[in-house]
């Protein structure tokens, strides 16, 4: 006979096998009540440990745990699937999720005020993936619509909680060590850009 | 036409402008107005040439950039402290920075999406996620507004109908009421198009009666409302059954 501790592991090995959705303690243990909520935990933790050497693993994504391929073995898997993968988003949609992610719930207008460009478009976009909703309305004049990220926003970036998202003070940080990298690639790119087209 | 690609580059005015500044290597609190109103201007004449077209945006900043070099040519106030809140620049750089901040959180957003296209999931397959719709609780809050949206949405159904009979309504809100908690005894959840197809047969006040019962249930906390993701349907459910 199985051990009950090895018993639950098996069980919820089972449970994220089968989900297509990421399934949080809470989930597990309204599932499982001949299981003590410390027994769920540990149990977690122990199939963890079990998949270190597998090609898999449980990350805790969306507020739960889902099974995922590890990255190593993504040119292997991508050969299963015969359509394109999604495009990445474009530099506007992840600018616009960036403002919403911070200032949720948030108008069009506000967003518009920050980027300095229309955001009509992109909020479309963003809306038809699903990374952002409708949160109602505003009650200032006109009553705007409000927009706020979603579970599949945290989902699509690999966030388990919002909370993940760099604070405003390590964004500061971010931007001085950027400053050097990334920037200045971007910078030169586009300078070349611009001194090949004034001459 | 490669240029055409590259030159779509820039998200906006803002974005042009950190370029410039960061072309010029000049400091964003100090920022040499007269040059970069000039770059900038060349810039949009190069779209202009290029026959792309020139976001009224653009447009918009150029003006602002010229209104603030206008400005700075009018002599300084007398007074010390004023000298601080004069800056004409300052409304545009406080804009300026927090824009990149932004810009630097997509880059993050960006990199967290390169790491996670390397993870495969179990895909979500429609069929079964139907299937499984009842019992997962990853329903999203609904707000009043749906609920409305929903409610118009049903009630445009009797716009077109001829009304040939008038009857008194003998049904009142607190019969619709005990109505919808009748249909919720003994069942986890209804669908709000469903409830409205029960009561459909009689006139528009029924209708009426039935969405202010609703409404009232709602505001006891006897009936919870949620939906799976916006524009979907509404779902009603008996908070008494754990579900």
């Amino acid at each position: 006979m199985i051990m009950k501790s090895e018993q639950v592991v098996n069980i919820i090995e089972a449970l994220l096998f089968v989900s297509e959705k990421p399934l949080s303690v809470t989930r597990f243990v309204s599932l499982l009540p001949e299981f003590k909520d410390k027994e769920i935990e540990a149990a977690i933790d122990r199939l963890g440990q079990i998949y270190d050497d597998r090609s898999l693993s449980i990350i805790k994504i969306a507020g739960g745990y889902q099974l995922a391929t590890k990255p190593d073995y993504h040119q292997w898997v991508q050969r299963l699937f015969t359509a394109r993968a999604k495009p990445r988003l474009s530099q506007a949609a992840l600018e616009t999720l960036s403002v919403i992610a911070y200032k949720q719930p948030v108008s069009r207008i506000e967003i518009e005020a920050i980027r300095g460009v229309n955001s009509d478009g992109v909020l479309g976009t963003l809306l038809e993936r699903n990374l952002v909703s409708i949160r109602g309305r505003a009650e200032t004049v006109g009553r705007p619509l409000l927009y706020g990220t979603t579970d599949e926003f945290l989902h699509y970036f690999g966030l388990n909680d919002l909370v993940e998202l760099p604070r405003p003070e390590e964004i500061e940080a971010m931007l001085k060590k950027n400053e050097g990298e990334i920037q200045e690639d971007e910078a030169d790119e586009k300078a070349e850009t611009m001194t090949q087209d004034e001459t | 036409m490669a240029y055409r690609v590259k030159l779509q580059n820039f998200e906006g005015p803002l974005d042009l402008l950190l370029f410039l500044i960061k072309k010029n290597e000049v400091d964003i609190y100090d920022i040499p107005i007269a040059l970069v109103t000039r770059q900038y201007l060349e810039y949009i004449k190069m779209m202009q040439q290029l026959d792309l077209d020139v976001a009224s945006e653009f447009i918009l900043m150029a003006a602002t950039l010229i209104r603030i070099k206008v400005r700075m040519l009018l002599p300084k106030p007398e007074i010390e402290e004023e000298i601080d809140d004069f800056d004409p620049r300052r409304e545009l750089v406080e804009r300026l920075l927090e824009y990149k901040k932004y810009k630097e959180v997509a880059y993050e957003l960006s990199r967290l999406e390169t790491r996670q296209r390397l993870h495969f999931y179990r895909p979500e397959n429609e069929a079964q996620l139907t299937q499984f719709e009842v019992q997962e609780t990853a329903y999203g809050q609904v707000s009043l507004f749906d609920l409305l949206a929903a409610f118009n949405e049903s009630i445009k159904r009797f716009e077109n109908e001829p009304v040939h009979k008038v009857i008194a309504s003998a049904l009142s809100v607190d019969d619709q009421i005990v109505f919808i908690e009748e249909l919720l005894t003994g069942r986890n959840q209804i669908s709000f198009s469903e409830l409205l197809q029960h009561v459909h047969i009689f006139n528009r006040s029924v209708l009426v009666a039935t969405f202010l019962a609703l409404l009232e249930l709602i505001h006891r906390g006897a009936v919870l409302v949620k939906q799976k993701s916006p524009f979907s349907e509404i779902l009603l459910f008996n908070p008494t059954i754990n579900n």
